[in-house]
């Protein structure tokens, strides 16, 4: 291997990284708030290209019918327990928040016409992805708050089974692969780096510095975090961990619409795509102690980085090779963190 | 008469299972077969996730070694069924003795991680192994025969698994009643309860993880020879998240939550197919959306487990039948001589990054004799505990027990030297027994191991063990609460379980943290005269108390921290004389 | 008294009552990392003829998610609950190879769907009871060495799936590249959900081999072949005929110029010469495949369905003579029928079974095409 070779592998890895590094990020940041390992963040992200994709070949996305089905069905659980508590206040904001609001996604969709320039129907695409973690969240999470971690996990993996399930169906099993942003490619450090390549990297960066700062600097960040360490005692100091879980999938949604437009033009997605990056972005986060942005980006990166190498050397082993290397760094990283609290039980 | 059903529950269900594929349709004799083996596969995940608290994303992959074992050597080179279990077994006992030595130290996800690391691992070199078939998979495995006699069909395979899965029952049930099993469901809640106590902690992960290994061999060696085919695919990642789901779903930690929970989605992912034929037509491809939305909601109503929520509704009225006589342990640990010097510390210190939270304190404990240690909250009373205790290691100082020192021993070491405990936040096993809670106590004095529990030749131990955890419930007062879960108990009764935990190991020295928080006055009277009479019986305590009339009442001695550092020792009517006592803790200028 | 009990039981299970229906079993991976397999075929079984041979037919339909467990008990299920007459499926060669037990055991005719010639080879012992419809790798291959050696190339990359269809292939071209002196410079793997597959094909271009031959199915296979063209790569590029299908032509677009794809006569039907047996029922296929709603274009996969319904139209004509439907003897008697079908002319080829050979088709069951304008075109 020469070093061409060795530096054109070491872009493509540094890319898949950076898409692994979106997902970690993303993780990290759910599960830093409501203790969910959210499984389904890579399908959320396989359902942004194939809902644009949809859009291009001037059909109507299937998404459209996960996000109406399913705020309906959240509605109706809002209604009944606004019912039974009798608080109109609730019922009205029940409307708004998963009626109105995912009526006129829906709406847009509607109205957005075939000729329509991409960014438009990036646009719309981002936005139902972003409604469905919310969904999600309000249907699957939040009933069940409380639990542990593990049962969390197991209700993460049932989603993730149930968004491949009609994933299958409303997209069909083949694959998709958007258009790009059109732009020439740009040198960088000798290396040609497509401008695709490019957006990727420096919005995972952008992403994870944003993060970053947020939960390190701002009074909002800080709270949320309180809200997972603490629940009573966030909610005594009038924090709601119900609106905290749902911001942080709202933001997970967005992450993931975000990563799925970046992603989309560079390789072919599936309906069923989602869960093998879930897993290498699963990877990164654990790197980082599912708390630590920078640590779980890193890690993120080094499995794209390892995986390139290995396909190239030994591609019928990669995936023993980057997970038996993943097994020292998961050593390390436990024996220098002493915070068995952190565990699934 | 409820209580008789529920008593005799697992013989009815045993003759059920006995007599079902006599009036069963062959194909639902077919389906129970591998919700069996299924079942078999979970208890290996509930003595490892539900018990020991590790969660496997790899357990598969010990499945499918047990499988491809007996598989190749049946396939290819024409060996017994039988010697292809007993090399399945102690190929995956080995493989998991190498892999559990690098995992079973990661805690959390970490490990949870390191074992999907494996089992992916796995997938990948079967898939590529030319002597396994690679993905194509392996064909040409012999049927079990027993006595000559071919198990073929799907009623006498039915039988070979109804039998392994009953032996694996019974023995699990064994095995987690005993002095091994009781550390073993310690430690979900973290190594602390068994390394107090004198074991070590990291051994019995790694025994549980070992134990998964074999029991999913055994289901694998089970699948291998009624399916009499063996592809990659079944021990993948979604197999390992199959027996996960299967083992939570159920109630992990339970064993019959794992025969729930495996023939709960066993039986959903077959039959779903033809109910939903029904409703969306024959080409459907909505199955696995429905049988997630059955789970979730499953999980959101049970959150524990289907088992212990149906426990709870039907079967609240029953408590265990078990005679146990309370009993004095043959032969005990000599206490010290009145007035002889059981703990001496010297400038003990310990910091935390910056922090100094023990800095240089000295001081010394005799037999007979109640040292009560005061201080404000964040005083460093507690990481003074635990660096006597052993749990915590300190920066500087000298300890010395019982005349020899104590340089660098654990917290195991200090137990079987014969240094005992409680908490300040009560740490007790939630849905262990009262009495069982106490028998952890007991752990380093008693000798069987697994071998002996599984074999059941630890009844005399067991009975003595028992019999003494039962003789200090009564000395607490607490007897009558020795078959309810500990979880039910309330915190005051939780404490009292504590001391009775820490006796429980047979202590020279006995150190309880804040032990009457939250007893009534009337309970704080029996504690009183409960650690008077063990005074009087020699033992050193040392006792760190806020409740002021308590430990006046009761030292001998008294030493006051604040920010670290001693501030004062002496008798208490000294103690309560000192000024800067005065001012810095009691908060009176005098 | 247990010992009648299960000899009553025995005895009512094995007095299966005749019928006048023939019965068939339809396994499929609908669902699962083969469904771009499955899902074709299962939404052909609605359109199957509802006589055949004479008889009027029931199909079973079930799906095994790609899983060999699931396919096995699926096959119990029609076998011991539904009683059928014979199975047609399963669509993957791990699931196929996983049933011959089972279909031994209870004395069942099965026509797989699935490529592996080891599927039916040897069809003695318990593969007397196997056959199939999809040509098998080896003759697919074969085409494409041939279609090598015209073309003067000396070196070949290898690239396929980490699964059982890409080593299927990797193995028999590598022994028929070897057995021709044809050079093997690189042989990789990938999976069908990677994103990237920029190492393998870095391995394989550095090489510049004359040719590479990507062993994959549907349109995860075009993600080398874009890779490659990204790579600037420009010599021969040959798929197998598991990516026939238009999606794989949409998502590969115009990094699929000139590629040649062996393929089974049906996926040019309209241009074989009106001579070729395959023609007519390739188009008579077509024409119904493509009436389905929310079918798209023609899919070989599901025209080994049809193969296969063809093939027991002619066999159930011969053993409804000899027994009566849901017995083993009709089972027996389907069996003999199938291992003696003479010239069925399906979309794929013409099949004429044998005892010593369970799979039928000739060198008119492949034809070499390539992908011009976005379009199938046959290589004449």
């Amino acid at each position: 291997m020469n070093t061409d070779v060795a530096l054109i592998l070491l872009q493509d890895g540094l890319v898949n990284g950076a898409i692994y590094t979106l997902l970690a990020t993303a993780l990290v940041l759910v599960f830093s708030v409501t203790r969910v390992i959210f499984v389904p963040q890579g399908d959320l992200v396989a359902f942004t290209a194939l809902t644009l994709s949809a859009f291009e070949a001037g059909q109507r996305p299937g998404t459209v019918w996960i996000v109406a089905f399913a705020a309906a069905g959240a509605l109706s659980l809002e209604m009944i327990e606004a019912a039974r508590q009798r608080d109109r206040a609730r019922a009205v904001r029940s409307v708004l928040r998963f009626g109105v609001i995912p009526a006129v996604v829906i709406l847009a969709l509607f109205l957005v016409p075939k000729s329509a320039p991409l960014f438009w129907k990036m646009a719309v695409s981002a936005a139902l992805i972003t409604c469905l973690g919310a969904l999600i969240y309000r249907i699957v999470f939040q009933p069940m708050a409380a639990a542990s971690p593990l049962v969390l996990l197991i209700a993460a993996i049932a989603t993730h089974l149930g968004l491949n399930s009609i994933g299958l169906h409303v997209f069909g099993p083949e694959g998709v692969r958007t258009e790009g942003f059109s732009g020439s490619p740009l040198a960088l450090f000798g290396m040609i780096v497509t401008s695709q390549a490019a957006g990727v990297l420096a919005s995972s960066v952008v992403v994870v510095a944003a993060l970053y700062i947020f939960f390190r600097f701002s009074l909002r960040g800080r709270a949320l975090l309180a809200a997972a360490h603490n629940r009573r005692g966030a909610e005594i100091v009038g924090i709601s961990t119900v609106a905290a879980g749902r911001t942080v999938f709202v933001l997970a949604g967005l992450a993931a619409a975000v990563s799925g437009l970046l992603v989309g033009p560079t390789t072919t997605l599936y309906y069923d795509s989602g869960f093998i990056l879930g897993l290498k972005g699963f990877v990164g986060a654990i790197v980082g102690g599912m708390a630590v942005f920078p640590l779980a980006a890193a890690g993120a990166l080094l499995v794209g980085t390892v995986e390139a190498f290995a396909s190239f050397w030994a591609s019928a082993y990669r995936d023993v090779i980057v997970f038996l290397l993943i097994i020292p760094v998961l050593f390390w990283r436990s024996v220098s963190t002493l915070a068995p609290e952190d565990g699934l039980e | 008469m409820t209580r008789a059903l529920v008593r005799f529950a697992p013989s009815i269900a045993l003759a059920l299972a006995a007599l079902s594929p006599l009036v069963l349709p062959t194909y639902q004799v077919a389906v129970v077969t591998y919700v069996m083996i299924a079942a078999v596969a979970c208890l290996g995940l509930v003595l490892m996730t539900g018990i020991a608290g590790m969660v496997s994303f790899g357990h598969a992959a010990f499945v499918g070694l047990g499988a491809y074992v007996s598989g190749y050597l049946s396939s290819q080179l024409g060996w017994p069924a039988w010697i292809g279990l007993a090399c399945a077994v102690i190929a995956a006992a080995l493989a998991a003795g190498l892999i559990g030595a690098i995992t079973v130290r990661m805690s959390g996800h970490y490990l949870a991680l390191a074992t999907l690391c494996f089992g992916i691992s796995f997938y990948f070199l079967v898939g590529n192994s030319e002597m396994l078939g690679r993905f194509n998979g392996l064909t040409g495995i012999a049927p079990v025969s027993v006595a000559g006699f071919e198990l073929r069909s799907e009623r006498q395979t039915y039988y070979l698994v109804l039998v392994m899965l009953v032996l694996v029952i019974a023995w699990c049930r064994q095995l987690l009643s005993s002095r091994t099993g009781r550390v073993l469901r310690s430690l979900r809640s973290g190594p602390v309860i068994a390394e107090t106590f004198g074991a070590n902690a990291h051994h019995y992960r790694l025994m549980a993880f070992v134990l998964a290994a074999v029991i999913g061999a055994v289901a694998g060696w089970l699948y291998a020879h009624v399916q009499r085919f063996l592809s990659p695919t079944p021990f993948g990642l979604t197999a390992s998240i199959d027996y996960l789901f299967m083992t939570v779903i159920g109630g992990s930690g339970q064993i019959w939550g794992a025969l729930l929970g495996a023939g709960l989605v066993t039986i959903i992912k077959h039959e779903l197919q033809d109910v939903l034929k029904f409703v969306f037509g024959p080409t459907t491809r909505l199955e696995l959306l429905v049988f997630a939305a059955i789970m979730i909601v499953v999980l959101q109503k049970a959150r524990r487990g289907l088992w212990p929520f149906l426990e709870q509704r039907f079967a609240t009225a029953i408590a265990p039948v078990a005679g146990i006589e309370p009993a004095i342990l043959p032969r005990r640990r000599a206490k010290p001589a009145h007035g002889l010097t059981v703990l001496s510390a010297s400038r003990l210190r310990r910091s935390f990054g910056g922090l100094l939270a023990v800095d240089g304190i000295s001081f010394d404990v005799k037999g007979g004799e109640i040292l009560g240690i005061l201080g404000p909250n964040g005083a460093g009373k507690s990481t003074l505990f635990n660096l006597i205790s052993g749990a915590l290691s300190r920066s500087k100082g000298e300890l010395s027990f019982l005349g020899s020192p104590s340089s660098k021993a654990s917290a195991r070491d200090m137990c079987r030297r014969g240094l005992s405990r409680t908490f300040q936040h009560a740490a007790l096993v939630q849905d262990m027994t009262v009495l069982e809670n106490v028998a952890i106590g007991a752990t380093h004095l008693g000798r069987c191991g697994l071998f002996a529990s599984s074999l059941r030749l630890d009844r005399v131990e067991e009975r003595q063990l028992l019999g003494w955890s039962m003789h200090l419930l009564d000395r607490v007062g607490l007897a009558d609460k020795a078959f309810e879960l500990a979880g039910n108990l309330s915190l005051g009764h939780q404490r009292l379980v504590e001391i009775a935990r820490a006796l429980a190991a047979d202590p020279v020295l006995l150190l309880l943290d804040e032990p009457a928080a939250g007893l009534r006055t009337n309970e704080k009277a029996v504690l009183a005269d409960l650690l008077a009479e063990l005074r009087a019986e020699g033992l050193a305590i040392v006792l760190v108390e806020h409740d002021m009339d308590f430990v006046f009442s009761l030292a001998d001695r008294l030493m006051v921290m604040n920010f670290g550092r001693r501030i004062a020792v002496g008798r208490p009517e000294e103690v309560r004389a000192d000024t800067g006592v005065q001012e810095a803790y009691l908060g009176v200028a005098a | 008294m247990k010992k009648t009990l299960i000899g009553l039981v025995t005895a009512l299970t094995l007095v299966s009552a005749a019928r006048a229906e023939v019965r068939i079993g339809v396994i499929v991976s609908a669902t699962g990392p083969a469904a771009s397999v499955g899902v074709t075929q299962q939404r052909t079984v609605p359109v199957l003829p509802q006589k055949l041979g004479g008889q009027d037919v029931r199909y079973i339909l079930l799906d095994d998610a790609s899983d060999t467990s699931t396919t096995v008990t699926n096959a119990r299920k029609l076998i011991t609950e539904e009683k059928v007459d014979a199975i047609v499926g399963p669509s993957l060669t791990p699931n196929s190879l996983a049933l011959l037990d089972v279909i031994a055991e209870s004395k069942t005719p099965m026509i797989s769907l699935a490529g592996s010639a080891l599927i039916v080879d040897p069809p003695v012992d318990k593969r007397r009871w196997v056959f199939k419809t999809p040509q098998s790798d080896a003759q697919m291959a074969s085409i494409v060495l041939e279609h090598m050696k015209r073309k003067n190339i000396r070196s070949v990359g290898l690239i396929g799936f980490s699964d059982a269809y890409g080593e299927g292939w990797i193995k028999v071209m590598t022994g028929l590249l070897e057995g021709a002196g044809i050079k093997v410079v690189a042989s990789e793997r990938y999976q069908r959900t990677d994103t990237s597959v920029l190492g393998q094909i870095l391995k394989i271009t550095s090489q510049n081999p004359d040719a590479v031959f990507i062993a994959a199915s549907g349109t995860p296979a075009a993600l080398p072949q874009t890779t490659m063209v990204d790579r600037g790569y420009k010599g021969f590029v040959y798929q197998t005929h598991g990516v026939a299908n238009n999606d794989f032509l949409r998502v590969g677009g115009k990094a699929l110029e000139g590629t040649f794809v062996p393929a089974g006569p049906v996926l040019v039907a309209e241009q074989l010469p009106d001579s070729h047996p395959a023609k007519a029922a390739g188009l008579d296929f077509i024409k119904r495949y493509e009436a389905i709603p929310g079918a798209g274009a023609r899919s070989t996969f599901a025209a080994y369905l049809w193969d296969a319904q063809l093939i027991l139209n002619q066999a159930i004509a011969v053993a409804s003579d000899r027994a009566k439907p849901g017995t083993e003897e009709f089972r027996i008697a389907l069996r003999d029928a199938i291992e003696n079908v003479k010239d069925v002319a399906g979309p794929n080829g013409v099949y004429n079974m044998s005892p010593n050979d369970h799979l039928g088709l000739d060198e008119r069951s492949r034809v070499m095409t390539q992908i011009v304008g976005g379009e199938w075109r046959l290589v004449q």
